[in-house]
């Protein structure tokens, strides 16, 4: 790899920083052969681990190019698995590794290859987001299920918590001089499979051309199947070898190895040699940080956000992305492009507050409990609609990947709570939404450079980013101070966040919003973003600047998201740092794009489904269906391989020709489903079925234009 | 002075050489063309003009300004336009929005003129496509695509137009009205240059031809000089249809 000055000079001062903030935050212990010796032993043992799990993640990705956000969740699920086994069964060590790592595992690869990732190949990258941080969510709901509670499971390190040898005064167990070996052992074996054997340069090559693949004789369905079936053992090897060290907790398992996407992307998810090079200075680095370095109150986390700091780092250090230009794929059929008028938006938010306001009056008589909990819940719903409606223009018009919508409503709930926590003046939210923007804009900034991938991966770091480091500040929240956000107070009236009030209020900004939001997609804004989603080449030769039209775009969503926090900082009166963690903002981005993305329907699909999985939890008294709020979006987001559109584009389709002033909906629908065997001919780039027009134009490029008398003039309904 | 001057351009995509110290320039008022075989390099060196592709050496002067280190968005606000090869259209838009977000765009850096909405009918109206305004762009042919795209740049209002192979996907009757659009466009003192595969088409519309084989120019001049050119006779022996008469 070449690296640039820019590069060079990164790096530079990354290490500089990393000294300065060393040298400001030096605790004073010891620095003794036997101190820096047991840091290294630990901090290679963890390295051991993150570059076992980070390797996983290479395979997968060189092989099938899929990155596996669920790698974590995954090697997390296996040491469950071998933790019931060992010690739930007691059976035999060799017997349960054998069989989970061995067995189980690449079993479950191969099945989730079969089922899923085969299907995912050519869709769009929001999509393969999805389904595999889908994937993510499930593995830990099922895992949550089946493994309820945490009820101090521990797994025994191997050959006992005692024991090993002495290097160099320091004690080093079995148990982590296994862990070493088997990381390095691991790392020879895979980087021989896949340079040195055939069926490992075959594995390299199905991503770069399948149909070539094929050529060489080798099938590229087994090579993924094959591909996952590792990917999950290695998953495995690394759970299993990390859960005595952290212990058996499903949240904290996962995030170890998510922390592992930092070493994968110092190899720029390629490179077996660098992945092993970052997984160690991510080891080690986090092992000097608790061994030697003391950080204020609201920087203790400072050793967990290390991988999230050096991915960000990492992220932004990659070249500029190209722009690229990809080539439409011509369709066939003749559609009117249709953008929803203000009108019918109006007219679907009034009809949206009449259901609330006689839902939460208790004229609808499903509802028995309209005060309390049932209209809390509505709440709920409607904050969390309003937060998603964020990811609207964002993700679905102009295509950005966000996994950071609730650390932007995060930072709104604590504007809110500075500027106006005490009084609840309405205007109030209207700052936390202005102050949220520049934040969003910050963001803006790696989107610029990044695309795709690495933009949701830095998204990622920046949600953990703001849940390790900034929500912790006593500065940001005082939680042990008791501060508490009072009720709105908005034209005369007083709200109280869990009242049927502020649940009205809510809908009508929702509906507000909603309307606001198709009057941008319907302006030159809404073009603009469109324009940069569908094709960047072309719009930058327009003269359109990608810079500001991120800028302003990712602005507005941090904007809405910003505003969505202070409404739920409202709600619920007291702040704390757990409410706005990467986990919990998860379901909020799976669910919106469950429903489809692009429209702001799917934002309150994604408010209902978010609160149906409470109701349903409670009314039903599944008590094993415990984890359902993470389950369910997970696995919903997992079935999008099947459809792709989202759910509202569906209803959407199917309800808007029963609407008596929807001429147009009913003409198309007639039109498709009239034209709906044409599709072959589009096989060929032609958009309608072949005339002698066709046949001239294909002789001309096939060069054998000479042969045939000039054209005729034709019917043409594109014409010149 | 030629309103586009390229000179020295040099593009490598690791070990391949696809523009080897390529030169072109392109006058106002003229078609210009730049012939070549698959794989000589015609679709880089516009890419190169655009700002799509760095160069390794060489300069970019538009209009006596030197705009090789302008970024893509800037040099388009200097009137140069273009279309691609394979379709670059904006799906998620129907036909009239795919033009007014390049006329809306356009009054960022020039007032003049109509509303954006009335000048993105006109340049329909000028490519002959003003039927098809609200149909999505997602399920034209590529015929009617190409057009789009062509509608698209207009509305920038550019000096100087790249068409990358501007008449593939069209039919006979529509080739023979785009030669005409083209000859109107440059009577209105347009630059206009463009990649062909289909030579009677080239022939009869250039001022001037440019010849690129495996990324070096090997010819330019009238298109009776090129076609006797006997080095331009040797590259595309073989390689092309053999359609320089
Ligand atoms: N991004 C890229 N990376 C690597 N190689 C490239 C890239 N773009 C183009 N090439 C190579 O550069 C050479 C020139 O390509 P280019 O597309 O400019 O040719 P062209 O003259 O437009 O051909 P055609 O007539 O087929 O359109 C080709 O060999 C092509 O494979
Ligand atoms: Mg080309």
């Amino acid at each position: 790899m070449k690296l640039s000055p820019a590069n060079y000079a990164a790096i530079a001062l990354t290490v500089a920083g990393a000294i300065a903030l060393s040298a400001l935050n030096w605790s004073g212990r010891p620095v003794s052969v036997a101190t820096v010796g047991s840091m290294l032993v630990v901090g290679v043992t963890l390295g051991s681990i993150y570059a076992v799990s980070a390797s996983g993640l290479v395979v997968v990705y060189t092989t099938t190019g899929v990155f596996n956000f669920a790698q974590g969740a995954m090697g997390m699920y296996w040491a469950f698995v071998y933790w019931e086994l060992r010690f739930n069964r007691n059976w035999p060590a060799p017997i349960a590794i054998g069989l989970v790592v061995l067995v189980m595992a690449p079993l479950g690869g191969v099945v989730l290859d079969r089922l899923v990732m085969r299907r995912l190949r050519g869709t769009p990258l929001v999509l393969q987001l999805m389904v595999t941080v889908g994937l993510m969510l499930g593995f830990m709901g099922l895992a949550a299920t089946q493994w309820k509670g945490d009820r101090g499971r521990n797994a025994q390190p191997f050959f006992g918590r005692t024991g090993g040898f002495e290097l160099l005064g320091v004690n080093v167990t079995w148990h982590r001089f296994t862990t070493i070996c088997v990381a390095v052992l691991l790392a020879v074996l895979l980087r021989l499979l896949l340079h040195r054997s055939r069926i490992g340069v075959a594995m390299r090559a199905v991503v770069d051309s399948r149909s070539l693949t094929s050529l060489t004789g080798a099938n590229p369905e087994i090579i993924s199947g094959l591909a996952w079936a590792l990917g999950s053992s290695l998953a495995a090897v690394a759970g299993i070898l990390i859960a005595p060290e952290s212990g058996l907790v499903v949240e904290l398992l996962t995030l170890v190895v998510v922390d592992a996407f930092a070493a994968a992307a110092v190899g720029r998810l390629r490179s077996f040699p660098l992945t092993f090079l970052g997984a160690m200075v991510l080891g080690i680095g986090q092992q000097f940080i608790r061994s030697f370095l003391d950080f204020p109150g609201g920087f203790s986390n400072a050793d967990r956000a290390l991988p999230t700091i050096l991915l960000f780092v990492v992220v932004l250090a990659l070249p500029q992305a190209k722009l690229h230009i990809r080539g439409t794929a011509a369709a066939a059929s003749t559609r009117i492009r249709r953008i929803t008028p203000l009108s019918d938006a109006a007219l679907g938010g009034l009809a949206l507050i009449v259901v609330i306001v006689s839902w939460s009056g208790g004229l609808v008589p499903f509802v028995d409990e309209w005060t309390g909990t049932g209209v809390n819940r509505g709440v709920t719903m409607m904050i969390t609609a309003i937060i998603m409606l964020s990811l609207v223009p964002l993700t679905g018009w102009a295509g950005q990947v966000n996994f950071a919508p609730l650390a932007f409503a995060g930072f709104g709930a604590v504007m809110f709570l500075k500027v106006a926590g005490d009084s609840g003046q309405a205007w109030g939210l209207v700052m936390a939404a202005l102050l949220t923007a520049p934040v969003g804009a910050l963001m803006a900034l790696p989107a610029v450079r990044l695309q795709g991938l690495y933009l949701a991966l830095a998204s990622m770091a920046f949600a953990r980013g703001f849940e390790l480091l900034f929500f912790t500040q006593s500065s940001v929240i005082d939680s042990g101070a008791g501060e508490r956000i009072a009720s709105l107070h908005f034209a005369g009236w007083q709200l109280d966040g869990r009242g049927r009030g502020y649940l009205i209020f809510l809908t009508i900004v929702f509906a507000a919003g909603v309307v606001g939001l198709i009057a941008l997609k319907r302006s030159r804004y809404g073009r603009r973003w469109m324009a940069i989603h569908d094709s960047e080449a072309a719009a930058a030769t327009l003269g359109i600047s990608l810079v500001e039209t991120k800028v302003i775009v990712f602005g507005i969503s941090a904007a809405i998201a910003g505003f969505g926090g202070a409404l739920f900082g409202i709600q619920q009166a007291t702040l704390n740092p757990s409410q706005f963690t990467l986990l919990l903002g998860l379901p909020i981005v799976l669910l919106l794009v469950v429903g489809g993305v692009a429209y702001p329907a799917a934002a309150l699909f994604g408010g209902v489904n978010t609160i149906l999985f409470i109701v349903i939890k409670e009314r039903l008294g599944w008590s094993w269906l415990s984890a359902l709020e993470i389950l369910g979006p997970g696995l919903m987001a997992v079935a999008m391989v099947v459809n792709t559109r989202g759910a509202v584009t569906d209803m959407g389709r199917a309800f808007s020709p029963l609407l008596p002033w929807r001429h147009d909906a009913r003409d198309q629908f007639r039109l498709e489903h009239a034209t709906e065997r044409e599709d072959e001919v589009g096989e060929l780039g032609l958009g309608r079925p072949f005339t002698r027009d066709h046949v001239n134009d294909l002789d001309r490029q096939l060069g054998i234009v000479d042969l045939i008398p000039a054209s005729r003039p034709t019917e043409s309904r594109g014409g010149l | 002075m030629a309103l586009l001057e390229a000179t020295g351009v040099t593009v490598r995509f690791g070990g391949l050489t696809a523009l080897d110290d390529a030169s072109i320039s392109v006058e106002a008022g003229q078609v210009t063309g730049m012939i070549g075989p698959n794989g000589a390099g015609k679709t880089t060196f516009f890419n190169v003009m655009t700002g799509l592709q760095d160069t390794t050496t060489g300069r970019v002067v538009l209009d006596g300004r030197d705009i090789t280190r302008l970024s893509v968005h800037r040099r388009a606000r200097r009137g140069i336009a273009r279309t691609f090869q394979r379709i670059e259209v904006f799906d998620q838009l129907s036909v009239l929005d795919n033009v007014l977000v390049a006329a809306e765009m356009r009054r960022r850096w020039d007032r003049s003129g109509p509303q954006p909405r009335e000048e993105a009918m006109a340049c329909l109206e000028r490519v002959g496509i003003t039927q098809i305004a609200d149909l999505s762009v997602a399920a034209l042919p590529t015929g009617s695509a190409r057009l789009v795209e062509l509608a698209r740049t207009l509305a920038t209002r550019p000096r100087l137009l790249l068409l990358d192979e501007p008449s593939s996907g069209l039919n006979g009757s529509e080739t023979q009205a785009m030669a005409d659009l083209l000859r109107n466009l440059t009577e209105d003192g347009l630059a206009v240059l463009l990649v062909e595969h289909d030579m009677s088409f080239v022939m009869g519309l250039c001022h001037r031809i440019n010849v690129l084989s495996f990324g070096e120019m090997i010819a330019s001049g009238t298109p009776t000089e090129v076609q006797s050119d006997p080095s331009v006779q040797s590259a595309y022996l073989g390689t092309d249809h053999g359609a320089v008469r």
